[in-house]
C-alpha cells in the first residue's frame, strides 16, 4: 500500500463502526440481564 | 397494559437516530477532501466524546450533590453515570486509535490530548473500583464522591489540552471550519449518542437503586 492509500481504506471505517456497535449492544444487553437479576 | 418506562421511548427514539446517522455518515456525507475516507471515523469518535465528558460532568454534579445533600439518588447517579463515562470513554480512545493508524502513522502517541483523555478514562475507572472495595454504602458513597471530584478536574484539562499545548491532535472543530455536508451526519450521531447515553445511565441508576434498597435491608434484618 503506497503513503496516502489508506486513508481511502474503507477497512478503517468498518472496523470503527464495527467496534462502535458492538460495544453498544453488548452494554445494552449487559445492563438488560443485571437489571433483570436485581429486580428477581 | 404494562406500562413502559420513560428511558425506552428516548432509547429507541436514539436507535433510530443512530441507524439514520450510521446512513448519513457512510453513505450520504462526502469524503474528506484532505483526510479521504477514513475521516468518516470522526461520526462516531467525536460523539463518543461528547457522551464520555458530559457522563462525566454529570458524575461531578452527583457526587457535589451527594455531599451537599447525603441523598442516595446522588449516589445511585455517581455510580451509574460513571460507568456509562468509562463504557464511552474506553469506545472513544479505541476509535481514536483507530483512526490514528491510516492519518498519523501509530496507533497511539503521548501527546497532550491523548495522554489526558487516557488519565480520564482510567481515573474514573479507579472510581469504579474503588466502589467495589468498600462495603459501607456511607462511606462508599462519601469516599467516591470525593474522588469523583478529583478526578474530575482532568476533564476540563482534556478539553483545553490541545488548546494550551502544541498537539498532535487537532484543535476542536465548528461551524465555521467545518462543511454542513460532514455537519449534519455529526449532529444527528450526536444526538443519538446522547439519547442512547440517557437510557444507559437510566437503566444503570435502576440497577444501582435496586442493589442500594437490597442494601439497605440487609443492614436492617
Amino acid at each position: 500500500m503506497t503513503p496516502g492509500m489508506e486513508l481511502n481504506d474503507m477497512g478503517w471505517v468498518w472496523g470503527a463502526y464495527g467496534l462502535t456497535a458492538a460495544v453498544l449492544v453488548t452494554y445494552a444487553i449487559s445492563l438488560t440481564l443485571r437489571f433483570r437479576k436485581e429486580r428477581r | 397494559m404494562r406500562r413502559v418506562v420513560w428511558e425506552h421511548w428516548i432509547g429507541a427514539l436514539g436507535l433510530l437516530l443512530l441507524l439514520v446517522g450510521t446512513w448519513l455518515s457512510l453513505a450520504w456525507a462526502p469524503a474528506d477532501a484532505h483526510m479521504g475516507l477514513v475521516q468518516k471515523i470522526m461520526y462516531v469518535h467525536v460523539p463518543a466524546a461528547w457522551v464520555a465528558m458530559l457522563a462525566f460532568t454529570i458524575v461531578f454534579v452527583a457526587a457535589v450533590g451527594w455531599l451537599w445533600r447525603g441523598t442516595w439518588g446522588w449516589d445511585a447517579l455517581v455510580e451509574s453515570a460513571t460507568e456509562v463515562g468509562v463504557v464511552m470513554g474506553a469506545l472513544l480512545l479505541a476509535l481514536g486509535s483507530i483512526w490514528a493508524r491510516p492519518t498519523w502513522g501509530v496507533w497511539w502517541d503521548w501527546d497532550p490530548r491523548l495522554t489526558t483523555a487516557a488519565v480520564m478514562v482510567l481515573s474514573f475507572s479507579a472510581l469504579m473500583a474503588l466502589r467495589g472495595f468498600v462495603d459501607d454504602p456511607e462511606k462508599r458513597a462519601t469516599w467516591t464522591a470525593v474522588a469523583a471530584i478529583v478526578a474530575y478536574v482532568d476533564v476540563p484539562i482534556v478539553y483545553f489540552s490541545v488548546r494550551w499545548w502544541r498537539s498532535l491532535h487537532q484543535l476542536q472543530s465548528s461551524r465555521g471550519t467545518v462543511d454542513p455536508a460532514l455537519l449534519v451526519p455529526l449532529y444527528v450521531m450526536g444526538i443519538a449518542f446522547l439519547l442512547v447515553g440517557v437510557w444507559f445511565v437510566a437503566r444503570r441508576y435502576r440497577i444501582a437503586r435496586a442493589r442500594l434498597a437490597a442494601e439497605m435491608e440487609e443492614e436492617a434484618a
